[in-house]
């Protein structure tokens, strides 16, 4: 079967885009969750935060999307790795994502990583 | 054999989008030796292309993308199909850029890859409603659709 050509924004949590991280790639089309800490509308550059770790959005390309400090949102896109390992995801999606329950979605991404490994296992053999 | 195969199948795209296709008579598709028609996800819509007989959208949901088709040409037949052409469009509407949405559909092929024929469109307000769609996928996987272990399809 052929595969769509847009790739899916995988899941992950702000803490886990280290540089040693399998996630932390050049284009890497990822989605992203967290509290909206600055939000400039000149430039379009948005800094979201989760448990101390911040990551930048390039929001230039999102459309009705209003953006309210201190409200939660995800974001798929890609991510833009800078020489000096500075990362932001240049946005294509974008949501409001107030009321969600941040300790379930990261305990939940954990036993969907599980099942998704064993069902590409289990189509492996 | 055929219990899950009229209902409404929970599936992350990973799953849908490995689906076995059996092109006998009439095309059909099995999970695991199990015959399905109708699957239900949800995501992102990450994409769409408005045309006058259809909408065509991508659902992300993180393990993948995955195209529904919307046709929105059901033409009225003596007051009976008015309803669901109207209904189609109104379902067309909510369709857009970054929504959540609960697909549920039948299963068909474009381009030989897995697609959804829409049956029914619900934009989720509550982010949490896609967290609880992953647990029932996997919580269904386990303990309805998967075949019982030492089973030999």
């Amino acid at each position: 079967m052929t595969t769509s050509a847009i790739k899916p924004g995988i899941p992950v949590i702000l803490k886990e885009l280290k540089p040693c991280s399998q996630f932390f790639k050049q284009g890497s089309s990822l989605r992203v969750t967290g509290r909206l800490q600055a939000y400039s509308a000149d430039t379009a550059m948005a800094v979201i935060a989760d448990a101390d770790v911040s990551l930048k959005i390039d929001t230039q390309h999102l459309r009705d999307l209003n953006f309210r400090i201190g409200s939660s949102y995800q974001f798929i896109g890609e991510l833009l790795i800078l020489p000096d390992n500075n990362a932001t995801l240049q946005a294509r999606v974008g949501r409001n994502v107030d009321g969600i329950d941040l300790i379930l979605y990261h305990q939940s991404l954990q036993l969907r990583r599980k099942y998704e490994a064993e069902l590409t296992n289990s189509q492996q053999t | 054999m055929d219990s899950i195969r009229m209902v409404h199948v929970k599936l992350l795209a990973i799953d849908a989008l490995s689906l076995t296709v059996h092109d006998n008579h009439s095309q059909s598709f099995s999970r695991k030796g199990k015959l399905i028609s109708r699957i239900e996800v949800v995501g992102v819509v990450v994409s769409y292309e408005r045309k006058d007989k259809y909408l065509s959208f991508l659902v992300d949901d993180g393990t993948g993308c995955i195209r529904c088709i919307l046709w929105l040409n059901n033409q009225p037949d003596q007051f009976r199909l008015g309803v669901a052409a109207e209904m189609a469009l109104e379902e067309a509407k909510a369709v857009q850029l970054g929504k959540l949405v609960r697909v549920r559909g039948k299963i068909t092929m474009y381009k030989g890859m897995v697609q959804i024929t829409v049956g029914d469109i619900f934009v989720e307000r509550d982010p949490n409603a896609e967290i609880l769609h992953w647990l029932d996928c996997i919580r269904l996987a386990k303990h309805c659709y998967d075949p019982p272990a030492g089973y030999l399809p």
